[in-house]
């Protein structure tokens, strides 16, 4: 797995990052909204995936059993909205015994040092 | 002077974050800052119920977001979509889905995630409150 | 420059690994709320990744019962300093 070098990072409009799973919880479908409404409106919008955040992404996700939506039909939707810069924790990811191969969705693996450039060189951030 | 923006996705009662939103808006208009904007997302939707009725002894949340638009201007902003779903509804809303109740009234105003965004990038500072 | 707000006990440990990761050579950590107990000496190793540079709100401290238990290293302010903090930082974001 290689590693985004923080000289490679391009600064968004706007940083969302992600640190909730599915379904457990409203936080990363509503983190999803607002990058989504933001990009819309025509930001430039990066997702940063951390913590349990990188479940998000995992393969063979499904609807709940009471037939909530999850989320990862939103996430389908992000190159569509020209969200195309996807980050994740490369730690979050090896700590969960995940790869990049386990995901939905292409995204570069950061190292913690490029983690904290990336939250630097944004002008707006949003954790959820 | 710097224009602040707050989030709030702490419902109140539950968890320390609308009570600590609350007391860092009153430190920023007594600040010499302007407060733009509040806006409730996530849980936070239910600062803006018009049926909150806390104990006399207990400091009325509600009541002091209404009150710092009344004496500052502050936006009251709640996201529409959270708030329907976890049932806080103005009159029109109340209306449209055929509801008999509503429990949101102005100053507090149900908007788009859109004005979110807007707050974010119109102010100086936007600073968030979680549970 | 960030600040980073942060209002979780030291029991919820993987907030602080998240946040430690995202912490950058200059930004400045607040502790509000429950993580008012990361200033205890206790959880001194917890703080280790933000270099000293972490205040806590003094209100916060008081109503837990925690004035005089506090780490020297850890800068107490009050609501004023809260606010200073954010004229200071550009940017701010919180960790919950």
């Amino acid at each position: 797995m290689t590693s985004v070098h923080a000289s490679d990072i391009e600064p968004q409009d706007l940083m969302v990052v992600l640190r909730h799973p599915p379904h457990g919880s409203h936080w990363l479908r509503e983190g999803i909204d607002v990058a989504l409404v933001a990009a819309a409106f025509g930001q430039r919008v990066g997702l940063l995936f951390q913590g349990d955040g990188v479940y998000a992404l995992l393969k063979g996700q499904q609807a709940g059993a009471l037939g909530q939506k999850g989320t990862h039909p939103q996430l389908a939707m992000l190159e569509m909205y020209d969200i195309e810069s996807l980050w994740v924790s490369a730690a979050a990811l090896t700590e969960r015994g995940l790869s990049v191969d386990d995901l939905i969705l292409p995204v570069k693996p950061l190292t913690a040092e490029a983690v904290a450039e990336l939250m630097q060189i944004q002008p707006h951030t949003l954790i959820f | 002077m710097l224009n602040y923006a707050l989030l709030v996705h702490g419902a109140p009662y539950t968890h320390q974050a609308a009570l600590s939103a609350l007391r860092f808006a009153d430190t920023v208009v007594t600040g010499g800052h302007r407060l733009a904007t509040v806006f409730f997302y996530h849980d936070g939707v239910h600062n803006a119920s018009a049926l909150m009725s806390p104990p006399q002894d207990e400091v009325h949340l509600a009541e002091g977001w209404k009150r710092l638009h009344q004496d500052y201007g502050t936006q009251l902003l709640v996201c529409i979509a959270a708030g329907l779903r976890r049932g806080l509804l103005n009159a029109d809303e109340a209306r449209r889905h055929g509801l008999p109740l509503h429990n949101v009234e102005a100053p507090f105003e149900l908007t788009g995630i859109g004005q979110l965004v807007d707050a974010m990038l119109n102010n100086d500072r936007l600073i968030t409150f979680a549970p | 420059m960030l600040l980073h707000l942060l209002n979780r006990s030291p029991q919820s440990i993987a907030v602080y690994r998240d946040l430690s990761e995202a912490f950058g050579a200059s930004d400045q950590l607040l502790l509000i709320e429950d993580a008012c107990y990361a200033a205890l000496p206790a959880a001194g190793d917890l703080l280790e990744a933000f270099g000293g540079r972490v205040s806590v709100l003094e209100e916060d401290l008081v109503s837990r019962g925690l004035t005089g238990r506090v780490s020297p290293a850890i800068a107490v302010v009050d609501m004023k300093g809260f606010l200073a903090l954010t004229e200071t930082h550009e940017r701010c974001v919180s960790w919950f």
